[in-house]
């Protein structure tokens, strides 16, 4: 039988959550596709290896407003799944143009803490937004859906190698 | 006018080849050979020139092809000035600017596909011919031309299959559309490209087919007739909170221009694509040749586009 008496005493502790890494993306310029790899180099302060907003790089559609969050950038799988669901749309995991997808990590929750992905240190530092952009490079009409649930903006303490089934956990 | 030097894809000149009678055809590419972004059959891309000049050019390429985009430009002496540029000034290794590729045909669900294409104006055509022989489909592509053909390398193995058929003007001057047309199945998908005295009577010509399978590719915009109705208006930007008086005469695009707003334009005449923008509420009297009715219920091409209202709201 249901219990529906009022919870007395809120419990001490959240959830734990932990993650996975299903993708990884990088390009080397705006607009041009992005490419999935196994794993991917990050640089701490600087970014990913190859990518086109790593620092010295520039050459990403907003690099003429650089900031440390553009360092590496992460999508929840969990929204693709629901954007074909609530809107029958099918993006795929090399079109909303973040680096990493993950799975079971509640990337909206994270701004401002610091959590791992493998064995990279990261510090969220804002949500992801959708722009246009997304829109005129994948033709699909994405930017409304994706208000509120666009990734996650980050900036690396830490880097170091990560790859494809590594751990996403807090730190 | 010339479009603002929007950021878009960086490429560069990989080759420049002898293309036929005044063509050359240059080939970019990523300067790290990267895919470039995809495009369909017949698409064209905007390349920004040395100069500030914004031109369109269709992509001759098959789209498998994805880590180029070959163009083909025709020197004309008399024309806007783009060819010019690309023939004495763009040479290969140079770093050239393009847009995303936009439009392209359609070509997956019709069982025949006839091309008709004036000199030059094969090059949407040759794209699309590498697309559909790649398949095994169906297709016929006339060329008319006086003396050599444009692009005859490209064109080699459509002539080879039969599928391409020449017909130099010098030697018997150009053929009557209607013949070419009726010889098309009915479910046919009619495309022409080329001077616009031919497609004029291309549309002549395909007037009893269904409107849906008839394309026509313009590149040098037709002249807008005078609109008696026309009146000043008022340009309401949704999102920035600006308010924009569009005066008598002046285009919606150039308004936004003179405002400071950076919107990518490239033939200001409709046809291109290039200064698409969002409308959110009013009336737009649309007056290009590229939105479907469903695209117009969404969006206006700002350089040729109106109101009928008094006030006009964007999303912008």
């Amino acid at each position: 039988m249901l219990d529906t008496a009022p919870v007395q005493q809120p419990a001490a502790f959240a959830p734990i959550w932990s993650g996975v890494i299903r993708h990884l993306h990088i390009t080397p310029r705006a607009f041009l596709p992005m490419h999935s790899l196994p794993e991917l180099n990050l640089v701490a302060g600087k970014g990913i290896e190859g990518d086109r907003y790593m620092i010295g790089r520039e050459e990403g559609f907003y690099s003429g407003k650089p900031e440390e969050g553009r360092q590496i950038t992460l999508f929840e799988i969990e929204t693709l799944i629901a954007l074909k669901r609530d809107a029958g749309i099918d993006l795929e995991p090399e079109e909303h143009r973040r680096n990493v997808t993950t799975e079971g990590v509640p990337l909206t929750h994270l701004v401002g803490k610091q959590f791992w992905l493998g064995e990279v240190l990261l510090e969220a530092t804002r949500l992801s937004i959708p722009c246009r952009h997304i829109e005129e490079v994948t033709g699909k009409s994405i930017f409304d859906p994706l208000i509120n649930r666009s990734g996650l903006n980050c900036k690396i303490l830490k880097g170091g190698t990560i790859r494809v089934g590594d751990m996403v956990r807090n730190a | 006018m010339a479009g603002l030097p929007v950021r878009g894809i960086k490429t560069v000149v990989k080759n420049v080849e002898d293309g036929g009678p005044g063509i050359r055809v240059y080939t970019l590419c990523d300067p790290d050979l990267w895919e470039l972004p995809p495009f369909r059959p017949g698409a064209h891309i905007d390349v920004y020139l040395p100069g500030g000049l914004v031109r369109t050019y269709s992509l001759c390429n098959d789209p498998v092809d994805d880590k180029h985009y070959v163009i083909a430009v025709k020197h004309e002496a008399d024309g806007r000035g783009g060819s010019i540029v690309f023939h004495d000034q763009v040479q290969a290794g140079d770093a050239l600017v393009v847009s995303l590729p936009r439009g392209g045909l359609r070509l997956d669900d019709v069982p025949h596909v006839t091309f008709v294409a004036g000199s030059i104006g094969v090059t949407p055509f040759l794209s699309a011919a590498g697309y559909l022989a790649r398949r095994g489909r169906d297709f016929t592509l006339y060329v008319i031309a006086r003396g050599e053909p444009p692009l005859a390398t490209m064109l080699a193995p459509h002539r080879a299959s039969g599928n391409a058929i020449i017909h130099d003007t010098g030697a018997s001057g150009r053929p009557a559309l209607e013949a070419l047309i009726d010889a098309a199945p009915p479910d046919a998908m009619l495309a022409c490209c080329g001077p616009l005295d031919m497609l004029e009577a291309f549309e002549r010509a395909t007037q009893g087919r269904p409107t849906e399978r008839v394309h026509v590719e313009r590149f040098v915009p037709p002249l807008l007739p005078f609109d008696p109705q026309a009146r000043p208006f008022t340009l309401v930007l949704a999102r920035s909170h600006r308010q924009i008086e569009v005066g008598l005469g002046q285009s919606m695009l150039e308004a936004l221009l003179g405002a400071g707003i950076e919107i990518p334009a490239s033939c200001c005449g409709g046809i291109c694509g290039a200064c698409r923008i969002d409308w959110l509420e009013g009336t737009p009297v649309h007056r290009d040749r590229v939105l479907s009715t469903t695209e117009r219920a969404r969006s206006l091409m700002a350089c040729v586009s109106s109101s009928a209202d008094e006030r006009l709201v964007v999303d912008l």
